[in-house]
């Protein structure tokens, strides 16, 4: 393979990495915090939709984001409500939520969006950065995205560093490992949970937004396409620490692109190899045979005086 | 006199834990009837359609035990995971890796061995895929402490990845190419495989999958009430030293508990197979698998439960495709209705676990 | 007698810090608080006051509502009736925060920090709308490990540090929050002897800087020894609130046990921390002389830890048929490991380990059973009974094979058994199918005595810490038990920090110190406690 088709497959490998890496990011900070949000996939899929209905609605893209990223609040708000107020199995509950989150987004699609559901919209278009843009194999890739990575890409890094360096991502840590003490600590531990689960919906819409503005252009029916489940994964595949995380992302991304590329870079694989690839990564990950790491302690469990 | 005191206490014992599930069906429906008016359709229309599918037919009856008798296996399989206090998410991916068993000898081999094994050997393949599939993940639990609600979720899109690898490739189960246009299924199962169909009457198609999923369903409610087996596995789950210290292993008993869930569940995958169309490719188990750990999850424990959950949504599916079909209504609101009905129950077993927990007095 | 002389402000180095002028104000005052648990009634028309600058001390045996009424004033419990005020205004606590918010903080008898964080983190948490960093933190801990003396490496991880480390953080934690109001739930559980006198001298201290202090506890000579003030719980309610100056000891053991103890006073000052006075029976000599193998003989035992120092060093203990031998530790010096070794649940680097005269170095725990060791383990609930199953379940879980045909229980037979060992060993309880866990501390703890103790043949038993959290009715029971089964031929090593009881109960008392057996002392000997006592904290007896 040559230089222009490496280039390519790293700018694919990218794009594809980048809304599995939003909602990953955003699901970091639940299970760090002990929530294993399953309706990740729903989260994005209600965001997805959220942005295309209201870039249809409005014509404007970035009216279409806020009002994915504000779709799928709403989604993560329930999904908190169950979890955490109610005390409701997390897995029933991501489960049920997903199949939700699926069924109303293709009813309704179906009938604000009609037959036009393919019809392509206002998006987000790719950015060129002056002279960074010229390097070569990485230029087109890491500095030829649409505006809206380099927004999400913000938010990714925010993200981190308020897990690793403030006050807030100590608590969320400490809620994850062990809630009761946190509990006598004085740490609000379902406050904690539940900003943590909302921030979860905010970046998984983001997600979702991003798909379907700055890649597709257009909304189809479940066009999240289990890209909610490859995010979880990447959390368990990057053992909980963030910059993990964001590797897993991009191997995932490249793994996907090679998918679409393959044949014609000449590497026989079949497909559905490179499909599995991330899962199997993940399984040696938690297996402890890629490194030595463990879950917080209190994931999936939920919190009960 | 005491006798029929004890009948009504027991009575209302049992039936007090499901109203709620009860009622929680009733809003789903009020809002899944909301949503056919929404989308247009004549509402008595809409019904009778709805009510042809579940039951109406007889056709519809076989189609609705058939799904039901799926769901009942797999979630059969959970609560007896649950009892060791595991979480199997993998259903999914053991029926795929049961029903790629299944094909695999049921196209090689079997076809040529006298009845009844034909039928029996991809079963019992079925049941043996599966349940290496979740003794993996239960080996990996004992051994490496790994938690098993994630390792069954991870494999479930391997079996699924595997199973489309399978029908991809000519060289394993691909059906013979006859075009470009050949599609990445596998050939049909012989019939000398095909599940012999219960006598229902009027064209029902429902097959003896439904008494074989009964019967595993009654093995499990015995299994885990009254065996001495079921008491190691409940050990295991409430206090895995003091069970240790009387000689029950808990590495042996929670490969055992994920082994017996995964084969159940490959035995539905094994049993979709020999049903129509024997025929595998992707996505042939639509979500059975994720339908039948919400049965088990609903359950709570309970092989009655998981009986009645399957049933309800065994016929709640049928019955979504007729209300296509028939009115044009689409099936994704069953799906709606069936999400209601699950999360409803779930935050309200989420309350009622916080209210009535009982307190042993600590000094 | 006791170990523990008065302490008073003359004590301490330095000059007490007053935080506030002092003021006979009420920082703690609970009115007829009452709570329930279900049928269960913890506490009772409970009333109580703390003046600040004071300690005081609620007193009560295992079971008496202590700890309920700590949850209570730090907000982990709501009481269903009555009040609690904090400096004059009620509190309304509905969970930890809101008990912080006003000033209250809880030194917990199970800690309440995150394992895996660091000391200084583990500080640095609590409510968001203080935020406090964590280099801020360390900060702190620095000044308050000056002011009193304790002292923590802030960068340590929680979970690496040893049980007194830890609990110096906890403190340290609940100092941090500038408290007005501090609870201590039986904080001296896990120390030996020497730190116990500095954890009393900090209370002082902690009183004198014009804070209020409440100490939980049921050693009365914790409680002479520092406070003023206390109050009594029995069975839930308040019996008594005294200057402790004017009762004396047999007074007190009287309000908290509520009858007269008589013959069995040996055991039950025991169990209350106070060391045999003259009202305790000698113990009587061993029944058997030493024919035959020794009933437990342990050689060489050692328990490498992989790079660090060896966990067991070359342990030698043997305990004759009929003989009970008592093995005294402050915890985290082996002894936990040691009693594992013994019942078979984990193995020795090297060493010999014989039971009667077999080598059972290999053995499993079930194997170990046939063979007539019983076994009592140190955490009731999670190693020697199962909550969550039935009595009769937890009785019969080791012999399944016997209660079973065709893989189907044998409930008939079960139940039968079951109702026949609750009776002959006075498990209270309304039926063998209850559930364990709806069982008292002292009822648990008499059906793991039933299933042990009712082997046949009993040849040894290994009691780790058999007396933890029980009231002072069951502590009797488990020693005389225990020294029963001694009678029927059986050798007994019994593995305590309470050395009371093990005065009152054993032939001699061997010391483990860091891995290793540093001594041995017979009861009777003057000066026993003294002589334990050092050998526990420091290894050696300085002549």
């Amino acid at each position: 393979m040559n230089g222009i088709q490496l280039a390519a497959f790293i700018a694919g490998g990218v794009r594809l990495a980048l809304p599995v890496l939003f909602a990953a990011v955003g699901e970091l900070v639940s299970q760090r915090a002990g929530v294993l949000n399953l309706s990740l996939e729903g989260m994005m899929l209600t965001g997805a939709f959220g942005a295309a209905v209201g870039t249809a609605l409005t014509g404007s893209a970035v009216l279409g984001v806020c009002a994915g990223m504000a779709v799928a609040l709403l989604f993560a708000a329930g999904q908190a409500f169950l979890t955490v107020i109610a005390g409701a199995n997390q897995l029933v509950v991501g489960i049920a939520a997903n199949a939700l989150a699926l069924g109303f987004t293709t009813f309704v699609a179906r009938h604000l969006l009609g037959d036009g559901a393919a019809d392509r919209f206002a998006g987000f278009d790719k950015m060129r950065i002056p002279l960074l843009h010229d390097l070569p194999l990485v230029g087109e890739g890491v500095f030829g995205q649409s505006s809206l990575a380099y927004v999400g890409l913000g938010l990714v890094a925010f993200t981190l560093f308020v897990l690793k360096c403030t006050g807030w991502g100590l608590a969320v840590t400490a809620v994850g490992e062990d809630a009761h003490a946190s509990d006598r600590a004085g740490t609000p531990v379902r406050l904690v949970r539940t900003l943590a689960i909302l921030w979860t919906g905010a970046m998984a819409g983001f997600g979702g937004a991003f798909i379907a503005l700055a890649d597709v252009h257009a909304f189809t029916q479940n066009m999240t396409a289990g890209r909610g489940y490859l995010a979880i994964v990447a959390v368990i595949a990057g053992a909980w620490v963030g910059w993990r995380v964001v590797i897993a992302c991009l191997v995932f991304g490249a793994a996907t692109a090679l998918q679409f590329q393959a044949s014609a870079l000449n590497i026989h694989v079949p497909v559905a190899l490179l499909v599995m690839s991330p899962y199997i990564l993940a399984l040696l990950a938690v297996a402890g045979l890629v490194g030595r790491q463990r879950p917080p302690r209190n994931l999936t469990l939920p919190f009960l005086r | 006199m005491i006798a029929a005191n004890t009948v009504a206490t027991r009575a209302t014992a049992t039936l007090r834990p499901l109203t709620i599930p009860f009622l929680a069906t009733l809003a789903a429906f009020a809002l899944g009837l909301v949503l056919i008016v929404v989308a247009g359709a004549p509402l008595g229309d809409a019904l009778r359609a709805l009510q042809d599918g579940m039951y109406g037919t007889p056709y519809a009856l076989g189609a609705s035990l058939n799904t039901a008798a799926l769901l009942a296996l797999v979630g059969g399989g959970f609560i007896v995971a649950a009892r060791c206090g595991l979480t199997n998410v993998g259903g999914e991916g053991q029926i795929n890796i049961g029903a790629l068993a299944a094909t695999a000898i049921g196209l090689h081999g079997a076809a040529h061995l006298p009845p009844p094994l034909p039928v029996v050997m991809p079963l019992a393949f079925a049941i043996g895929a599966g349940a290496a599939w979740g003794a993996i993940a239960g080996a990996l639990k004992a051994w490496r402490g790994t938690n098993e609600v994630i390792s069954t979720l991870l494999m479930n899109f391997v079996a699924i990845g595997l199973v489309s690898v399978a029908v991809h490739e000519q060289s394993l189960l691909r059906q013979p190419a006859t075009s470009a246009q050949t599609l990445p299924y596998s050939p049909p199962l012989p019939e000398v495989s095909h599940l012999a169909l219960l006598p229902l009457g009027g064209g029902a198609q429902g097959t003896i999958g439904i008494v074989i999923a009964a019967f595993v369903l009654i093995s499990v409610a015995v299994l885990v009430r009254h065996s001495a087996f079921g008491l190691k596995l409940r050990s295991v789950a409430l206090g895995k030293q003091a069970a240790a210290r009387a000689g029950i292993s808990p590495g042996a008993m929670e490969i055992a508990a994920l082994a017996i869930a995964g084969g159940a569940a490959g035995l539905a995958g094994g049993i979709l197979m020999l049903s129509t169309p024997f025929i595998l490719r992707d996505g042939f188990s639509s979500g059975y698998g994720f339908q039948g750990l919400v049965v088990g999850l609903l359950a709570r424990g309970s092989a009655t439960g998981v009986a009645l959950a399957a049933l309800l949504f065994g016929f709640l599916d049928t019955g979504g495709i007729s209300l296509e079909v028939g009115v044009g209504v689409p099936s994704t609101v069953i799906l709606i209705v069936e999400a209601v009905i699950v999360i409803t129950i779930a935050a309200s077993a989420g309350l009622g676990v916080g209210r009535s927990k009982q307190r042993r007095v600590v000094s | 007698m006791n170990m523990l002389h008065r302490i008073d402000s003359s004590d301490l180095p330095r000059a007490p810090l007053q935080l506030a002028a002092p003021s006979s104000a009420l920082s703690l005052e609970l009115r007829s608080v009452t709570k329930r648990f279900g049928a269960v009634t913890a506490l009772d028309d409970v009333s109580l006051e703390v003046r600040a600058g004071s300690v005081h001390c609620v007193l009560g045996e295992n079971g008496a509502g202590k700890s309920t009424l700590c949850g209570l004033v730090f907000g982990t419990q709501r009481p269903d009736a009555g009040e609690i005020r904090v400096d004059g205004k009620t509190l309304d606590a509905r969970r930890p925060a809101d008990a912080l918010a006003r000033g209250i903080a809880m030194v917990h008898q199970h800690f309440s920090l995150v394992g895996t964080l660091t000391v200084a983190e583990n500080l640095a948490l609590g409510g968001l709308h203080r935020r406090r960093g964590v280099r801020e933190a360390a900060q702190r801990l620095h000044e308050l490990g000056e002011r009193y003396d304790l002292r923590v490496d802030p960068n340590a991880v929680v979970e690496q540090l040893s049980v007194g480390e830890r609990q110096r953080v906890e403190i340290l934690k609940a100092l941090s929050s500038e408290p007005h109001l501090l609870v201590l739930d039986e904080p001296t559980a896990v120390l030996p002897p020497g730190e116990i006198a500095s954890l009393l001298q900090l209370c002082r201290r902690i009183a004198d800087d014009g804070r209020a202090v409440v100490l939980v506890t049921h050693k009365l000579g914790e409680a002479r020894a520092v406070a003023e003030r206390a109050t009594v719980l029995r069975g839930g309610r308040s019996v008594a609130t005294l200057d402790l100056d004017s009762v004396d000891d047999d007074e007190l053991v009287r309000l908290m046990v509520g009858r007269d103890v008589g013959a069995t006073g040996g055991a039950v000052a025991a169990a209350l921390g106070l060391t045999a006075g003259s009202g305790a029976r000698p113990i009587e000599a061993p029944v058997s002389t030493c024919d035959g193998p020794p009933a437990i003989s342990v050689s060489g035992l050692t328990l490498e830890a992989g790079g660090r120092a060896p966990i067991l060093d070359g342990i030698s203990i043997e305990v004759r048929a009929g003989e009970i031998v008592g093995l005294a530790g402050v915890e985290g010096n082996g002894q936990s490991e040691l009693a594992r070794i013994l019942a078979g649940a984990q193995a020795a680097t090297r060493g010999e380990l014989c039971l009667a005269g077999h080598d059972v170095a290999e053995l499993q725990p079930r194997e170990l059973a046939a063979l007539g060791l019983a076994v009592i383990p140190e955490d009731r609930h999670t190693e020697a009974c199962i909550e969550g199953l039935s009595i009769a379940e937890n009785l019969v879980l080791g012999e399944l094979p016997q209660y079973s045909r065709f893989g189907l229980l044998r409930r008939g037979a079960i139940a039968a058994r079951a109702k026949q060992l609750m009776s002959d060993w006075d498990v209270r309880a309304p039926g063998p199918g209850v559930a364990m866990k709806t069982l008292s501390g002292g009822n648990q703890q008499r059906v793991v005595l039933a299933r042990e103790l009712s082997r046949d043949p009993l040849v040894a038993v290994l009691a780790a810490q058999p007396t933890r959290g029980l009231d002072v009715g069951a502590v009797v029971g488990v020693l005389t038990r225990l020294r029963a089964a001694a009678t029927r031929g059986a050798g007994v090593l019994i593995i305590s920090s309470e050395l009371p009881e093990l005065l009152a109960t054993c032939h001699r008392i061997a010391v483990i110190h860091r891995g290793r057996i540093v001594g041995e002392v017979l009861p009777s000997e003057p000066g026993a406690l003294e002589r334990i006592g050092t050998l526990m904290s420091v290894g050696a007896v300085q002549s």
